[in-house]
């Protein structure tokens, strides 16, 4: 509780706090406010924002309602950006973990592979593996996660590293616990704060490589996408540029959020620490 | 119906396909044409290979056209549609046999060497008839060409070959490469593929990949005082947003073929100094068309086609995705086709409820979630308006119970998947009218095409009755027989929808005031621009 308030002292924490309970309010009301195909077409096209109450925000080149776009088009970059950070920091700390705690050959191999994901850089390795395997919603998070994975992995290790040598891993070892028990049971759970910490950077980058991905063509393309969405408005940025900055406002705020969400955790932890 | 003269088919052009254009050319006022200058346009792809007699496109024919000539250019007011080029006249013969080509005298390439019969013979035998993507089906039964003197050139068939095809085929399978560049080594791999060398007003004279193709003034043309200008530099600008902002920004003077996006027209069309020509382009219609896959069976039943079809609104696509720049379809032949287009088909008005009585009667009721059944649209990735129709397709399937998944591929993978593994259900594709259905139309319907051919019939149609149509047409001299058989075509295509036509789309093209001569043939993009000029 008293964690919780440190997190809420700073004004950024609030702010960021407040943005992302706004996007998810936009993520979950999406199908009640705006049931069926947000792709569907609502009226005519082009049709500029605050003209018509029924449209709030106008229609892009085929018709298609911009409002509604923009709820679905959240669902879409909060779903990517948590699945890929989550599948990213859990590969991230199993290899890390595995890694630092059997050390030798194991380590080397894993720490090797981790280099050369790393020394790609992650929107090229993205971009490669959706235009093989063809662009879905779990091809794209598979993607970004692919790229994402080697920070949590390296930091992950790092801790392992020093935790392996602490007194009640050597108890469990005496007790006859099996390696990869104490491994995952007794050293992941205390190496994972720091890797955690990593995870807002990592959730804001996955949602705009989603975005950069769907600019490109290369989004699923049977889902609003606030990139896909960007993109169909380039086309028109000069006569309707509205088209392309609602979704890119939209995308800008959301990092934000995250990025300063994640600002007040590691505030509120350095708090912490300096205090204890 | 040939004897309509070619001033229609621009009167039609102008009418039926662009009447809803906003923006009105401001082409027409007389002026004298200036010598000198450099014409400075947007590329908006890089085609390697530059040699238009193997692959006749138009991508390759924008650059390579001014070079490379062909022996016969299309025509708003010449007989038949067509101005002579390297042939100054062509006739055929009663029998069907033989076409003979009386060619232009004084005529060097820009090497020096002199143009001869012998290079129209070469470039038809070795190039146009086994190598040419559609050379192959129009030159097929071309057996021999004799070339009794430098000038004459008599193009010998096999089997009966009707002289309107050849002549249709001219402007755009006709280009004469020099014999003795490619008479030695592998004609593919030539390094004249990559820096033509041709009779054309303008020179090849460089290539910088991701920059620009610069070509520079012919100084021995044929034609006295031609080409006007000094240079051509073709600009490469890949993003079409970018087109716009460099013509007003005056760093280019021209973008052809709709390099600026239809919805920037209105606005660009206000910009003091520049102005919106839609003509130009009546010689090069492309169908926005659905391909069917006719191996799932739901799709190999004619009334869910129909339903299909009866689910489109097809003024909708034009009004909304081609912004009024195109015209509905009826059939496989465009409406602006000045020989062989019949309004005589049936149709399918925009109509829900019939598609949806039509599907419940071939026995696909909606399930409990609203759907029939499910399939894959791949929409080509060529165009923008190809995609957003595909986008809109997919509404306009849903409306009717058909739940379509959209697939987005790239060109190479699009063209593997429709046309070599046949991986679709519907696909959203834009073939091109020449000017003759035997030449890219009927290779969309008819069956027993090898798998890979891309643009031609990958759906596994078959169709004896069109087949033998199809057949039966080729070999037809007389023309007005060969036209109404077409005729007959057009409408057992409409009939049973091996392939469904929504709208048919030309291009636009935007200039400075100064460029003079602008569309002033039917395939102006793509002409030799011996007459454009840059006016102060």
């Amino acid at each position: 509780m008293s964690r919780l308030r440190r997190f809420f002292r700073t004004p950024e924490a609030i702010a960021g706090a407040l943005i992302l309970a706004l996007l998810a309010a936009m993520a979950l009301a999406a199908p009640l406010l705006f049931p069926g195909d947000p792709q569907a077409i609502a009226g005519p096209a082009l049709l500029p924002p605050f003209q018509d109450w029924s449209l709030p925000l106008g229609t892009d080149r085929l018709g298609r309602d911009v409002l509604a776009e923009l709820f679905h088009g959240a669902r879409t970059s909060l779903a990517v950006g948590l699945a890929a950070a989550a599948a990213a920091l859990l590969i991230g700390s199993v290899v890390g973990t595995l890694a630092g705690f059997a050390g030798g050959l194991i380590d080397e191999v894993l720490m090797r592979i981790t280099d050369a994901f790393q020394t790609v850089p992650s929107f090229l390795l993205a971009l490669a593996f959706v235009s093989i395997v063809g662009p879905s919603l779990g091809v794209v998070v598979a993607a970004i996660a692919l790229g994402a994975w080697t920070g949590p992995a390296r930091v992950a290790r790092a801790e392992v590293l020093s935790i392996r040598e602490r007194d009640y891993v050597a108890g469990a070892r005496v007790i006859g616990m099996h390696p990869l028990e104490i491994a995952f049971r007794e050293v992941l759970p205390n190496a994972l704060p720091p890797v955690l910490a990593l995870s807002s950077v990592i959730v804001a980058a996955a949602i705009l490589t989603e975005a950069a991905l769907s600019f490109l063509g290369l989004g699923d393309p049977n889902r609003v996408t606030w990139g896909g969405m960007i993109a169909e408005g380039r086309t028109v940025l000069r006569t309707a540029p509205f088209l392309s900055i609602v979704p890119g406002v939209a995308l800008v705020l959301t990092v934000l959020g995250v990025y300063l969400v994640g600002e007040g955790v590691v505030e509120s932890t350095a708090v912490r620490r300096s205090l204890s | 119906m040939s004897d309509l003269t070619i001033s229609r088919r621009g009167l039609l052009a102008g009418s039926a396909l662009l009447l809803a254009s906003t923006a009105l050319p401001t082409i027409g006022f007389a002026q004298t044409p200036k010598k000198g200058g450099r014409l400075v346009l947007a590329a908006d792809s890089e085609p390697r290979n530059l040699n238009p007699a193997i692959v006749a496109s138009n991508g390759v024919f924008f650059i390579s056209s001014k070079i490379i000539e062909t022996l016969a250019e299309a025509s708003f007011d010449g007989k038949d549609g067509l101005q002579p080029r390297l042939a100054l006249s062509w006739e055929g013969a009663a029998d069907g046999l033989s076409v003979t080509f009386k060619l232009r005298d004084g005529v060097k390439w820009h090497d020096g060497k002199p143009f001869t019969s012998a290079d129209v013979a070469f470039s038809a035998l070795q190039i146009w008839k086994p190598l040419q993507n559609l050379g192959r089906t129009v030159f097929k039964d071309l057996a021999a060409v004799d070339t009794p003197d430098d000038l004459t050139a008599i193009f010998k068939f096999a089997k009966p070959t009707p002289f309107q095809l050849i002549r249709n085929a001219l402007p755009a399978l006709s280009s004469v490469v020099p014999k003795h560049l490619y008479e030695v080594g592998k004609i593919e791999e030539n390094p004249a593929n990559n820096a033509p060398v041709g009779t054309g007003p303008f020179k090849f004279a460089e290539y910088k990949a991701g920059q620009y193709y610069r070509l520079t003034r012919n100084d021995a043309y044929w034609a006295k005082d031609e080409p006007y200008l000094d240079e051509i530099v073709y600009q490469v600008l890949p993003d079409r947003t970018s087109a716009a902002a460099a013509l007003e920004a005056e760093e280019i003077q021209l973008a052809a073929f709709s390099a600026v996006p239809l919805a920037d027209l209105d606005r660009i069309s206000k910009v003091p100094g520049l102005k919106v020509i839609t003509k130009g382009y009546e010689g090069l219609i492309y169908q926005l068309v659905v391909e069917i896959n006719h191996r799932r069976k739901e799709l190999a039943d004619l009334k869910v086609r129909q339903a299909i079809a009866h689910a489109i609104d097809k003024d909708f696509v034009v009004k909304t995705i081609f912004l009024g720049y195109a015209a509905t379809a009826t059939g496989p032949v465009p409406k602006n086709d000045p020989q062989f287009y019949t309004a005589d088909v049936p149709t399918y008005p925009f109509d829900v409820a019939k598609a949806n009585a039509l599907l419940d009667e071939a026995g696909y009721k909606r399930a409990d979630d609203g759907k029939r059944f499910a399939l894959k649209l791949l929409p080509a990735p060529y165009f923008n308006e190809t995609k957003q129709f595909g986008d809109y397709l997919r509404q306009a399937l849903a409306a009717i119970g058909i739940d379509a998944e959209i697939v987005n591929n790239d060109a190479a993978a699009h063209i593997k998947a429709v046309y070599t593994d046949h991986a679709f259900d519907l696909a959203v594709g834009p073939p091109v009218f020449r000017g003759d259905p035997a030449i890219s139309t009927t290779i969309l319907v008819q069956s027993g095409i090898p798998d890979g051919v891309p643009f031609s019939n990958q759906g596994g149609y078959k169709n004896a009755d069109l087949d033998a149509l199809i057949a039966k047409a080729s070999e037809t001299l007389d023309t007005a027989a060969r036209t109404e058989l077409y005729k007959e075509f057009q409408k057992k295509v409409a009939a049973d929808l091996p392939l469904i036509n929504v709208a048919e789309w030309s291009f636009i093209s935007v200039a400075r005031d100064t460029v003079g001569n602008i569309a002033n043939n039917p395939r102006w993009a793509v002409s030799n621009w011996a007459d454009t000029y840059l006016a102060g």
